[in-house]
């Protein structure tokens, strides 16, 4: 019981994963930008979540109000950050991305103080259920019904969906679906929206999971991503997400049976190198 | 009369006067403080940057000091070895006496090797890194180091609380393994049995599979090092996920803060540190008061242990009679016995303090004592 334990909990940890690296593929899919600063996207929703739900006591608004700042500083970013610079090679936008971050963490300390929020007793996820010597706390069931379910809409939305369509099409030739008559702009700007509406939802979830919103939880998350979204093959969907829940699997286990020798990042790496060891392409790419 | 040239002296002299300062404010005593500012570690910068400036108002209240006031060069470090030298240099290259750390272990143990080579006394505040004091003579330490207070904590949890199964959750860093690293030392000693010990790095937040380990193993009781924003994470998904042990922590978690994110969790967590928050001395109650009203929120560790290096320099300039630095060493090395508000402090030949160990409980969102670890020779700080 004690390894399904463990399972599940790095399950959960894969589900936040997922959440949030979804937003840094589907920017690298179509700008090919590796978009360090969607981290300070998710911890800015964290924050609006915390506030709201503590000012309001409800959850619901939190999330709602997450998702929605969230989703508006994603494109503002694009158009402030990136939009000026696209014409310049991809280490550029990267160099100016990790700017953001380090601009954004000063500047989250800055409004929200150094001290870091967590939610009130009222509005937090506290309940636990006893499940066959387990005990799950409704925030990991949150988190991975929230992320399955997101991520199916995702999924529906990308193949069902006339935009969907739009999307898929600009990522593969942003010329010829433009001379079809698409919008590659908006495709742009609808992409960081949808992935820094999830990254606000995101953060509303790890910080309860967490306890603990700060200034710099992101930071981790931001790097992780990258590791993620090379272990699932550059701009895959679907191997972004099996590439999460891996990391978090694996790190699970390993926090307890390899700490004495790795810390937590350390294993994480060690796992994406083994593994691109073995499959350069990444988990689900295709060799070229 | 004739202009000669002693006389146009004097006529210069006397139209230059006005504009000479006058002879009653002779220039402050600049004493250097690097700490946190911005960074992981900006939390615990501002408290230690509070702690000082509370110090230095205190004194220059009564007068300052040889009557000259004291005057705070403040420098954000980040806690960052990389930035301690450049810092250091800074600090020297200003004529800059006397220098402070209210800092974490990783620029103290930079810095103190670039003061101890220009024969400055530097005062370390609350980091704990055993190779701090050993740089030289010039440095010294106003805290436990990690060992020392480690030895206090199985100590407590071997004879006052009087259990004996623990599982050790450590912080990955120079901070949490020194702390182990006493506590194991002296664990035997005390008839504890270490169940298992679990490490986890700074930047780590979620706990899930700790707690589930810390499940099966069912020890007696915890004993966790880290920070608040470590701390506060840890004790509230133990708790979340059903751990019922009694917690002991450390002095990382002494602060409101801590109680802040952990809430009903923070609940009788017991933690050993420097700061007797019902302490009667008139210094400490002097200090927890007078920080209370000036930044309306309550003293914690790393102010209180700031505001005790501050206060240590002061006294020894005081003492001195000059600021001359190699005078102020002799007055630091020479301390015996002096109150302030982290207790009643004697320094050893390798500049360390000897002093009891406090025991604090949480109880009604509140730190209150607990108990105190007074074992001189279990809390012998090292001396080479």
């Amino acid at each position: 019981m004690y390894y399904v334990e463990l399972l599940l909990v790095g399950l959960v940890w894969g589900c936040t994963y997922a959440l949030i690296a979804l937003g840094v593929t589907l920017v690298y899919g179509l700008l090919r930008i590796l978009h360090v600063a969607h981290a300070t996207v998710f911890t800015l929703g964290a924050y609006v979540g915390v506030l709201t739900a503590n000012h309001f006591g409800s959850l619901a608004a939190a999330f709602v109000a997450a998702a929605l700042v969230a989703g508006a500083l994603g494109p503002a970013i694009y158009r402030l950050v990136y939009q000026p610079i696209l014409d310049r090679p991809p280490y550029v936008a990267l160099i100016a991305s990790i700017g953001v971050v380090v601009a954004m963490e000063d500047g989250f300390r800055l409004v929200f103080g150094p001290y870091g929020e967590s939610f009130s007793r009222g509005t937090a996820l506290t309940a636990t259920y006893a499940v066959g010597g387990m005990i799950v706390s409704l925030v990991q069931v949150c988190i991975v019904v929230t992320a399955l379910v997101l991520l199916a809409a995702f999924s529906l939305f990308a193949t069902r969906t006339r935009a969907g369509v739009a999307w898929r099409a600009t990522v593969s030739d942003p010329a010829m679906a433009a001379s079809f008559g698409v919008g590659v702009r908006g495709v742009r700007y609808l992409c960081f929206l949808i992935a820094s509406a999830l990254a606000g939802i995101a953060g509303v979830l790890v910080g309860l999971l967490n306890g603990l919103i700060e200034p710099g939880m992101g930071s981790v998350i931001s790097y992780k991503c990258l590791a993620i979204i090379v272990l699932g093959g550059l701009g895959n969907v679907a191997g972004t997400l099996v590439a999460s829940l891996m990391l978090g699997v694996v790190e699970s286990y390993g926090t307890v049976f390899l700490d004495n020798v790795l810390d937590r990042d350390a294993i994480a790496f060690l796992f994406v190198i083994v593994v691109l060891l073995v499959r350069p392409q990444g988990l689900l790419g295709q060799r070229r | 009369m004739s202009l000669t040239l002693p006389r146009l002296l004097l006529a210069a002299a006397a139209l230059g006067a006005p504009f000479a300062p006058p002879a009653a404010a002779a220039p402050n005593i600049r004493i250097g403080l690097h700490a946190p500012l911005t960074g992981f570690a900006a939390a615990d910068g501002k408290s230690a940057l509070q702690g000082a400036e509370l110090a230095v108002a205190q004194v220059n209240a009564a007068g300052g000091v040889n009557g000259r006031k004291l005057e705070l060069v403040v420098e954000d470090d980040q806690a960052r070895a990389d930035q301690a030298v450049p810092l250091a240099n800074k600090f020297l290259g200003s004529g800059l006496k006397v220098v402070i750390s209210g800092s974490y272990s990783a620029p103290t143990r930079a810095a103190a090797t670039v003061f101890q080579k220009a024969r400055i006394p530097y005062i370390s505040a609350y980091a704990l890194h055993p190779d701090i004091t050993r740089a030289g003579n010039y440095v010294f330490r106003t805290s436990f180091t990690g060992e020392v207070q480690g030895k206090a904590a199985a100590k407590f949890i071997g004879t006052i609380l009087a259990k004996k199964k623990v599982t050790l959750i450590t912080l990955n860093n120079d901070f949490g393994q020194s702390l182990a690293a006493g506590f194991r030392s002296v664990a035997g000693q005390f008839g504890l049995q270490i169940v298992n010990e679990y490490s986890y790095a700074i930047g780590d937040r979620q706990f899930g599979s700790i707690v589930a380990s810390v499940k099966r193993d069912d020890p007696a009781v915890l004993y966790i090092s880290g920070y608040f924003f470590t701390g506060g994470p840890l004790v509230t998904q133990l708790r979340g996920g059903g751990v019922t042990a009694p917690i002991v922590g450390t002095e990382g978690f002494d602060t409101y803060e801590f109680i802040a994110i952990a809430k009903d969790a923070a609940e009788g967590v017991m933690i050993t540190t420097s700061l007797d928050r019902d302490s009667t001395s008139p210094p400490a109650r002097r200090f927890i008061d007078e920080y209370e009203s000036r930044y309306r929120t309550p003293a914690n560790m790393v102010a209180a242990s700031t505001h005790t290096a501050v206060t240590v320099a002061a006294e020894a300039l005081r003492r001195a009679g000059t600021d001359d630095p190699a005078k102020v060493r002799s007055a630091i090395a020479a301390m015996r016995d002096f109150d302030v508000s982290t207790g009643r402090i004697a320094f050893n030949e390798l500049g360390e303090i000897r002093k009891a160990a406090q025991i604090q409980i949480i109880r009604g969102a509140a730190f209150h004592h607990y108990a105190t670890i007074d074992d001189p020779v279990l809390l012998a700080p090292p001396t080479r």
